[in-house]
């Protein structure tokens, strides 16, 4: 059996990143990013994981380093937070190779946590993950090789942990033993990888499956082909990571607390937390909200949402991020995906928790209350800042 | 020349494409357990498909890192016989290229990488870039009774290499083959990072007769221009060609419609600043560089 062990969010990517048995790692150092990169050097040079570390001179570096790695065959890692992530852009955009990168939030107007920087990657071709504690950080990274590797989908994995909150809190987590671990996890084949003894012929017909060339439509049809197939996958590893670990996050989202709701509050990351026991509380005093907990942003659960749009009559989406001129970027998307529907629920906008901004039990109890009230009528304003 | 002939002939490069001659001398030295890489610019665009060797590309900026990546995946992998080539431009060396390079250079990453200098920014129709020579035209550096071209002098981009104290580092000449092959054959046999300054003459963007790359290439050389000399480990830097006396400037540039708006005076700066280096590297020729 796994043992427990206090830790801080960074050293459980460090783990995961063990636990999977990275071959190959490289990263830049960033606040609050920067102890994944202690760690994992601590862990190589006690001769915990055996891997190559290889000491960029920046992110853009370390992101086209893992590609490299990644692209001849070697299970590849890296991590950054906020203005790295942003460097990162240019390497990040379109890439299809099954590396894994935690990404500690962190705001471009402060040091401090918000879900802009990720969701500037928004249209980069990445599944992104969100976690909500440490526990679920380790867990993530372990799935997040299965997903990312998986035939069907061999994309590059981020997943997400609020800076501070979770990379510098300490928190009781399970750590699995490694032989669970490698009947999960088995080795990584890389498309592309070469071998000396392979011919050209062999080797380019085992790397463009699945992927259509460079300078055709048909590379983006086939990323977002591979990306909507992904989401299968993420249910499939979830739902079999649940059968050997006991622990299971829902896959794309969980519905806590909602049966025989009436609305919901939809939360990412670290709120979802403090959303918990408020919602505990407010359907102990009778009033019928739960909490949709969104875990995959990438690719984004349009008919899960549909099929809840069945049961309640208004969200109210919980937005750590604004996409400057338009607005919430989830409450737009979760808009835009039940215009279709019959009986359109009420979906109400709530920004809060920008550049590291305290995000409340008071401020999640007014919003989930704000939201019961919009699914039985109309309220004003349909967006606020909290 | 010997080794196996790799590139395959009909690639989409301009008439006289000192790159075409340059990946079929350097190929043949490398051999089939090779890697190459590639980021933007003409060998992407023109030839990497006459090349079927593995290969993959990236970001202009990404160069270093990339070729760090497969190299350091292939030995988490347990293959160490393969070499893992850099064929990049000197815009991706050493202008956009240059920090990855220097992490790679200052780490001693395992790879090769061969800089195939035309000396603009051929591939977008030749902007000026770093390697671009004093005084040049390009299409961002017209010339006119105002300006003159290029104002400032190349980057020394061998010995911006060699300061970083890497396995090998040499500059070569398409027009010498024996020379250039023999480099790549006997760095490719050290571990840790080498570094091939090849001069590329381009037709298209410096002006001469597509049959004239050779010439060209041979006069730069002869003339002092682009010497040829090496910078193996620990240092020691060592002319591989060392005529009894230099041939004027003037022959080499007269050929490039680049350098038509010389005046005397300018033709004179760049002819008495190639003397001075040349002085200046026979003094080191045989000894052990400061790093």
């Amino acid at each position: 059996m796994g043992h427990k062990e206090l830790m801080v969010g960074n050293k459980a990517v460090a783990y995961g990143a063990v636990l999977s048995r990275v071959q190959v790692t490289s990263a830049y150092p960033i606040t609050p990013q920067t102890t994944i990169v202690e760690y994992l050097a601590d862990f190589i040079a006690s001769g915990r994981l055996d891997a190559k570390f290889i000491e960029v001179e920046s992110e853009m570096s370390a992101q086209v380093s893992v590609q490299g790695a990644s692209w001849a065959g070697a299970r590849a890692f890296t991590a950054t937070s906020g203005p790295g992530l942003l460097y990162m852009h240019h390497p990040m955009m379109g890439c299809r190779l099954p590396i894994v990168m935690a990404v500690v939030h962190r705001s471009n107007k402060s040091m401090q946590p918000d879900h802009t920087d990720l969701m500037a990657q928004r249209d980069t071709g990445w599944i992104h993950l969100y976690c909500e504690n440490t526990q679920e950080v380790l867990d993530t990274m372990i799935m997040s090789y299965r997903i990312a590797e998986n035939d069907r989908v061999y994309l590059p994995v981020a997943l997400g942990l609020d800076g501070y909150i979770l990379s510098y809190t300490a928190e009781p987590v399970e750590i699995p033993d490694q032989d669970l671990v490698d009947s999960f996890l088995p080795p990584f084949k890389g498309r592309s990888a070469p071998h000396p003894d392979m011919t050209i012929e062999e080797w380019r017909a085992n790397m463009s499956r699945g992927a259509g060339g460079y300078g055709t439509q048909k590379a983006w049809i086939d990323h977002h082909e591979n990306m909507m197939a992904a989401k299968e996958v993420i249910v499939e590893v979830d739902e079999e990571f649940g059968k050997v670990f006991g622990r299971s996050y829902g896959g794309l989202y969980e519905e806590y607390n909602c049966e025989g709701a009436e609305a919901v509050i939809v939360a990412m990351g670290t709120i979802a937390s403090t959303a918990r026991p408020t919602i505990d509380d407010l359907r102990e005093e009778g009033k019928d909200v739960g909490l949709v907990k969104l875990k995959t942003f990438r690719p984004f659960p349009h008919d899960e949402f549909r099929e809840m749009a069945k049961r309640y009559n208004a969200f109210g989406v919980i937005d750590r991020n604004i996409s400057i001129g338009s607005g919430g970027v989830v409450f737009n998307e979760l808009r835009s995906a039940l215009y279709n529907v019959d009986d359109k629920p009420s979906v109400l906008g709530f920004h809060t928790g920008l550049s590291g901004e305290e995000v409340t039990p008071g401020m999640v109890r007014r919003i989930a209350e704000k939201t019961l009230e919009a699914a039985r009528g109309p309220v004003e304003p349909l967006v606020e800042w909290v | 020349m010997v080794g196996e002939e790799i590139v395959t002939s009909g690639s989409t490069s301009c008439q006289g494409c000192g790159h075409a001659i340059l990946a079929r001398l350097a190929f043949k030295a490398f051999g089939r357990k090779t890697i190459f890489t590639l980021v933007p610019g003409c060998i992407w665009i023109t030839l990497s498909r006459n090349i079927p060797l593995f290969s993959t590309g990236t970001v202009f900026e990404g160069g270093g890192a990339l070729v760090s990546g497969i190299t350091n995946g292939l030995a988490a992998r347990g293959i160490e016989d393969m070499n893992v080539v850099a064929f990049y431009g000197d815009g991706g060396t050493a202008d956009i290229g240059l920090q990855g390079l220097s992490g790679a250079a200052e780490r001693n990453e395992n790879v090769f990488w061969i800089c195939a200098d035309n000396q603009a920014y051929m591939n977008t129709g030749g902007q000026r870039s770093g390697a671009t020579p004093k005084y040049a035209q390009t299409t961002t550096t017209p010339a006119s009774y105002i300006r003159r071209g290029k104002r400032t002098k190349r980057k020394n981009l061998p010995f911006i290499v060699a300061a970083h104290d890497v396995a090998y580092v040499g500059t070569a000449s398409i027009a010498y083959p024996s020379d250039l092959v023999g480099k790549i054959e006997y760095a490719k046999g050290l571990k840790g990072f080498k570094f091939l300054h090849v001069q590329s003459p381009c037709p298209t963007g410096w002006g001469f007769s597509p049959s004239d790359t050779i010439k060209v290439a041979r006069l730069t050389v002869q003339s002092g221009i682009w010497p040829l000399f090496e910078i193996t480990e620990g240092n020691d830097f060592r002319l591989t060609y060392k005529p009894r006396e230099l041939k004027p400037v003037g022959e080499a540039l007269g050929l490039q419609r680049r350098f038509r708006h010389l005046t005397d005076g300018e033709s004179q700066e760049i002819q008495s600043r190639v003397n001075g280096q040349w002085k200046q590297l026979l003094e080191i020729d045989g000894k052990r560089l400061p790093y």
